[in-house]
């Protein structure tokens, strides 16, 4: 049960990683904040903030399994996480929203 | 040929893509089929349905089997080209004996390996097999296909075409030509970080394919390169034999100073000897590595020269929870059970090949990494199909105003390959449970007729799909999409009533008990039966609007 | 990229295909045999440089092939490779 919940958040974490380093980029910004301008600094904090998501669930992927099978884990979790992130954008893009909260509620929509 | 590097690339992305794309389709559709190919056995066997086992007593359940064993038919006739003499009746001069399980294994899979007199090659020899329930010792039938271990899983290596190896010899070349497009893909998409997130379904359909292909190369990129390339490596001795051709004489004078080394003796003594208690070399074993800090289940069980002064019994740890297949091995001598040698440390070579090797045939247990090695397939799946969509889209109008069938070969190949083929696959699954247990004499055995079934499905499929895809000639869409997402959605849904028809064991059965094999194969045949109704009602709804669109056109005009 | 390709005939893409896969194919068997044969000679287990000459031919392998259709002059692409692969058959021999 442990691990279950503990790989159950790696994924978690590599998904709002994913989340923060697409908020990153203007487009995909510009989808879930509407007409809210994202200025270079808040795209540093994004990246960073999706960085330490990537690392967070490395570190979770390790405290279940030993390193080579962890790894794989990992890379794998990454490659889930894109692609949800990614169809999350397409299709619902505000669901992304509460990675951002602390901006507020989108001043307009797309 | 080309101007510059990335024209080069380009061109042979498209083209080896192409060409190869027809067969990668079906190794990563069959490679994720068979993550879970031993619950698609359980599936297709309803007598194996029971919980996995332990490796059983060798003295009290195995040995009795081992001696009532005998070469098969076919790896009799395969001999008979080999040999300078005459074929035996019998077969009692046994070079190796072994039994391999896994955590997922309720059925033991027992092969025998059998020395022919006269042979040409003294290392050749015939095969024997055998499939038992581990807890009482009684065999299965063997005209019981495995259809996940035995049919897709072979599949996805060597396509079953096993003439002179060339489906795997094919197959090889397509995962070589699997990195070389991975590659020139990376080469050729200049948008890579900031098209990584990227899908627009609503665009064109040349635009939407290029996206999601683009995407679900680049998101799984490890997984497809790392695939691609260990599945080369796991075959390197088919591929590049050098140790068995140019280099045999460096080989075999290894191979005599390993046996030297390791106290494994390489060839019979030709003096008789009896069989020392297993059981009691198992459980040493089993002491041994527990006394280790690595307490663990019998993966691998081998005799080697059996009957023989010289023969040895090997015992290797399941690598259940490793990335290694199996390890750890501790031989004993045969006759008397005294240990002979126990494995040492791997090299560091060693380790890496068994990482790579391991990663790829997972026979460890990690139920969340299982689910994302299908994923992983099922994205390369999509990537190929996109790349097919997009070649078609990118060349039919021009195809259509020059008068050329080349958009519409490709198409229709392309619905061949993508639809048709899991037409194919529920063929297979549907006539495993419509096909009686005991079939009338003269008929051919159960396990061939259902593979008839498959590759009957699949022609099936194709001509439907050449026959219904004239538009494409034209510039538009062929029905042939639409039309087999029906039959698949409709096959799929027989195939899991037939399962509760014909075995009693229905969903709310197979969950309610907890049994995952059989209730996971349902729900992935469900959950693609969705998919597919959803599909097929897109493309509907686009080849209504289509026309329309062209009928106001025209009215403009 | 059809114009680059109009420049050049069957001929020339058919012999650019095989320069890369048999060609390819026969660089790679070389240096697989040349790298058993000395990485044994200077003491590394056999099994172990088996396995490490062929993870590193299929990789080359991959980069020969591209190589194959990269390079400016067929003439020298046939040349490399099977130069390099008659070679090391007749130091091997």
């Amino acid at each position: 049960m442990r691990d279950a919940l503990l790989l159950a958040a790696a994924v978690l974490a590599a998904t709002a990683g994913m989340g923060w380093l697409a908020l990153a980029m203007d487009v995909h910004w510009e989808q879930v904040r509407g007409a809210d301008p994202l200025a270079p600094s808040t795209a540093r904090l994004l990246r960073a903030l999706g960085a330490l998501g990537l690392a967070a669930s490395l570190a979770l992927c390790l405290a279940v399994d030993h390193a080579s099978m962890a790894s794989l884990v990992w890379v794998m979790a990454l490659a889930a996480a894109a692609l949800a992130v990614a169809f999350t954008l397409t299709w619902r893009p505000r669901w992304l929203g509460p990675l951002v909260a602390w901006r507020g509620l989108a001043r307009s929509v797309k | 040929m080309f101007q510059n590097f990335r024209l080069a690339m380009t061109w042979l992305h498209t083209w080896f893509g192409l060409a190869l794309g027809f067969v990668l389709m079906v190794v990563f559709f069959f490679g994720a089929l068979s993550v879970f190919d031993r619950e698609i056995d359980r599936w297709a066997i309803p007598q194996s349905r029971f919980a996995p086992q332990p490796m059983p007593s060798f003295d009290k359940v195995l040995r009795p089997v081992f001696e009532s064993m005998q070469p098969t038919k076919e790896s009799i006739e395969r001999m008979k080209d080999k040999v300078d003499g005459p074929m035996p009746e019998r077969f009692d001069t046994v070079r190796r004996w072994g039994a391999y399980t896994t955590h997922r294994d309720p059925v033991l899979g027992l092969f025998a390996g059998y020395v022919v007199p006269n042979a040409k090659d003294p290392e050749d020899g015939v095969w024997g097999n055998r499939t038992i329930d581990p807890r009482t010792g009684a065999a299965l039938p063997d005209d019981r296909l495995k259809v996940g271990s035995r049919f897709f899983y072979p599949l996805h290596y060597s396509l079953n075409f096993h003439w002179k190896n060339l489906g795997t010899w094919i197959v090889g070349f397509a995962a070589l030509m699997m990195l070389v497009a991975l590659a020139s893909g990376v080469v050729m998409h200049r948008k890579i970080f900031r098209e990584f997130f990227t899908f627009r379904p609503r665009k064109t359909t040349q635009r939407s394919a290029l996206d999601l292909h683009n995407m679900t190369g680049v998101v799984a990129l490890p997984f497809h390169f790392f695939f691609a390339f260990t599945g080369l490596v796991i075959f390197a001795g088919i591929y590049f034999p050098v140790s068995h051709t140019q280099l045999e004489p460096l080989h075999e004078l290894h191979e005599k100073i390993e046996a030297q080394e390791t106290g494994l003796p390489h060839d019979r003594a030709g003096v008789a000897a009896p069989l020392a208690s297993v059981d009691a070399m198992v459980a040493e074993a089993q002491r041994r590595w527990a006394a280790q800090g690595m307490a663990g289940e019998v993966g691998f069980l081998a005799l080697q020269h059996v009957g023989d002064a010289n023969g040895y019994v090997s015992i290797y740890r399941a690598g259940t929870d490793r990335i290694a297949l199996v390890g750890n091995g501790i031989h004993f001598k045969a006759s008397t059970g005294e240990l002979l040698r126990e494995d040492p440390p791997k090299s560091a070579v060693d380790g890496v090949n068994e990482f790579l090797t391991g990663l790829h045939l997972q026979h460890f247990r990690h139920w969340l990494l299982r689910w994302f090695y299908v994923l992983g397939g099922l994205a390369g799946c999509v990537c190929i199909a996109t790349g097919f969509l997009f070649f078609v889209e990118k060349r039919k109008k021009q195809h259509a105003r020059a008068g050329s069938q080349g958009a519409r070969v490709v198409d229709a190949l392309a619905v061949t390959t993508v639809t048709g083929m899991l037409i194919a696959a529920l063929g297979i699954l549907i006539a495993n449970r419509l096909l009686p247990e005991a079939l009338p004499a003269g008929w051919p055995p159960r396990g061939d007729l259902e593979q008839y079934a498959f590759w009957g499905a699949w022609v099936l499929a194709m001509a439907h799909a050449f026959w219904r895809s004239a538009p494409v000639a034209q510039g538009r869409m062929a029905p042939a999409w639409r039309e087999q997402c029906w039959a698949i959605a409709t096959m799929a849904v027989a195939a899991v009533l037939l399962n509760w028809v014909t075995t009693g064991d229905h969903l709310l059965k197979t969950l309610g008990a907890g049994y995952w094999p059989v209730a996971g194969v349902d729900l992935f045949i469900l959950t693609g039966a969705a998919l597919a109704v959803v599909a097929a009602r897109k493309l509907g709804r686009r080849a209504r609007v289509v026309p329309a669109v062209r009928i106001a056109e025209a009215a403009h005009a | 990229m059809a114009a680059s390709l109009a420049i050049h005939s069957r001929l020339h893409v058919a012999l650019r295909i095989a320069a890369a896969v048999l060609g390819g194919y026969a660089f790679c068997w070389g240096f697989i045999a040349l790298g058993m044969a000395g990485l044994y000679a200077l003491g590394m287990p056999f099994h172990d440089a088996e396995h490490l000459l062929a993870m590193l031919a299929f990789l080359l392998y991959a980069a020969v092939f591209c190589w194959a259709f990269v390079a400016r002059s067929l003439p020298r692409v046939w040349l490399v490779l099977a130069g390099a692969a008659s070679l090391v058959q007749m130091g091997l021999a």
